[in-house]
């Protein structure tokens, strides 16, 4: 070879399903069936046998039928492939820690940002809660993190940008603190702007099952949310959507001071 | 001679005289010994080392210039650069590692290095090639012995190309070649497609040849 370094990989020594050596970031699996990816995730691939590995939008793929029954959200629809063939790929994720996990007959939430690939084994569709999917089925899929992930078991109450996921347990409920509390309580909640610490909205998980968090990450914006958002407004009223208009006017304010 | 890994994100080189260290500014975090840095006009290989001006205008002009320093005398220096992820590269001297500029951190002063019009390599394609890649048309070649330090977002790992195997990359995720390689721009979706999804997989860089390319466990430029 021309020089050291890295020790180069090949499809020989690349594994079939695993973190590369040494590499928590980045994830390698060996396609045989159809995978979905995330658009953007994909960072290499080895086709086998001289053969090619097809990365189709779902609007544009052949296997329409299976995209339509495995894949149950029209807002994140964009946002993914299907890929095809036989080969290696690689995955990354923004240099985040990238996990496998087997799903059993059951059934796990993680955040949409999060998922990076799932094979059709699950179907997706999505959560109650904004920004995150759900996962029910068999199969395997990848999720990527800040930091390695922590299990912890309910009753546990969370950050909610530390989240990264729970499984089996019931969607959380939202839980706002004392003090916030107050400010309501108090009409007083002009005296609100301004006074957030960033630890006031937590989510409550109760029951049995697995939550899965990472070290806590700066929230992102989500494009999901604002479009979630906007397909609820087509069910306001005038009168309602002038409110809303006056809402977002004074909060463009706030944050102008 | 060579850099020597203290973590994942900063290396350890040694520097005495003959064997001069240059680094990309402002990536110095410690030095001991008696170690002194000066600025070096015009990037990669300017003034005394390697290029010459007719190289450093170039470089200046085409926006592969990253200031560099030279670290001379007796001691250690440490390395590394807004906490990416560093990977040490030693090469023997038998072919030249084609990496960005920006990537560079640091390198042994004795290579000698180039910008080259990424036209020269596969004409019109490789324009185009480094138009859609980010990376301008103009990139860094090092050549000669030595050892280089290339800064990458989510770690560096290495795949092997040659006849009998071919590798697709994602654009964003190349970070340098070593070898006789020829990289292609290959579109999966028609080009409206690739423009209006933004980073897709619409876009791929197809390697072929002899050589090993070096790849990011990320999407993300630095």
């Amino acid at each position: 070879m021309t020089s050291t370094g890295p020790q180069p990989l090949d499809p020989q020594t690349l594994p079939d399903h695993d973190n590369l050596p040494d590499n928590p970031y980045a994830y390698c699996v060996r396609l045989t069936g159809p995978l979905f990816v995330q658009t953007g995730r994909m960072i290499a691939y080895y086709p086998a046998g001289g053969g090619t590995i097809r990365f189709e939008p779902l609007t544009v793929t052949s296997l329409t039928s299976m995209v339509a029954s495995h894949f149950s959200s029209p807002l994140y629809s964009r946002d993914w492939v299907v890929a095809t063939g036989q080969g290696h790929v690689l995955l990354g994720d923004r240099g985040y820690d990238i996990n496998s996990y087997d799903l059993d007959d059951g059934n796990l939430t993680v955040r949409a940002a999060n998922l990076l690939a799932f094979d059709a084994g699950l179907e997706l569709k999505e959560s109650i809660i904004p920004g995150f999917l759900t996962l029910i089925g068999t199969g395997k899929f990848l999720a990527s993190s800040s930091g390695p992930v922590i299990f912890v078991e309910p009753p546990v109450r969370v950050d909610p940008e530390a989240l990264v996921g729970w499984a089996d347990c019931p969607a959380p409920s939202q839980h706002f603190d004392a003090g916030w509390m107050g400010h309501f309580l108090g009409a007083a909640r002009g005296a609100l702007f301004g006074t957030r610490s960033g630890e006031e909205r937590q989510y409550d998980f109760t029951g049995a099952g697995t939550v899965l968090l990472q070290s806590s990450e700066r929230a992102l914006e989500d494009p999901h949310v604002l479009r979630r958002l906007e397909g609820e407004v087509d069910q306001l009223g005038d009168g309602q959507l002038r409110h809303l208009a006056g809402v977002i006017q004074s909060r463009l304010a706030q944050n102008q001071q | 001679m060579g850099f020597t890994k203290v973590t994942s994100k900063v290396v350890l080189a040694e520097v005495r005289p003959g064997a001069e260290v240059l680094a990309r500014r402002g990536a110095m975090l410690a030095t001991t010994g008696r170690v002194a840095f000066s600025p070096v006009a015009g990037g990669p290989g300017g003034g005394a080392y390697g290029g010459g001006i007719a190289s450093a205008l170039a470089r200046g002009m085409q926006g592969e210039a990253v200031p560099l320093m030279v670290a001379e005398g007796t001691g250690t220096v440490h390395y590394g650069f807004r906490g990416h992820h560093v990977t040490v590269i030693d090469l023997d001297g038998s072919a030249p590692l084609s990496v960005e500029a920006d990537r560079l951190l640091a390198h042994d002063a004795s290579m000698s290095s180039s910008v080259v019009f990424l036209g020269q390599q596969g004409g019109l394609r490789g324009a185009v090639r480094g138009a859609v890649t980010g990376q301008g048309l103009f990139t860094t070649q090092l050549s000669g012995r030595g050892s280089v330090a290339v800064l990458s977002h989510g770690g560096t790992f290495a795949l092997r190309v040659d006849g009998s195997r071919q590798v697709v990359v994602d654009p964003q995720a190349y970070v340098a070649h070593v070898g006789n390689l020829r990289l292609d721009v290959a579109t999966a979706l028609s080009w409206r497609d690739a423009v209006g999804r933004g980073s897709g997989e619409g876009v791929q860089l197809k390697v072929s040849g002899e050589g090993t390319v070096y790849v990011q466990a990320s999407e993300e430029k630095l």
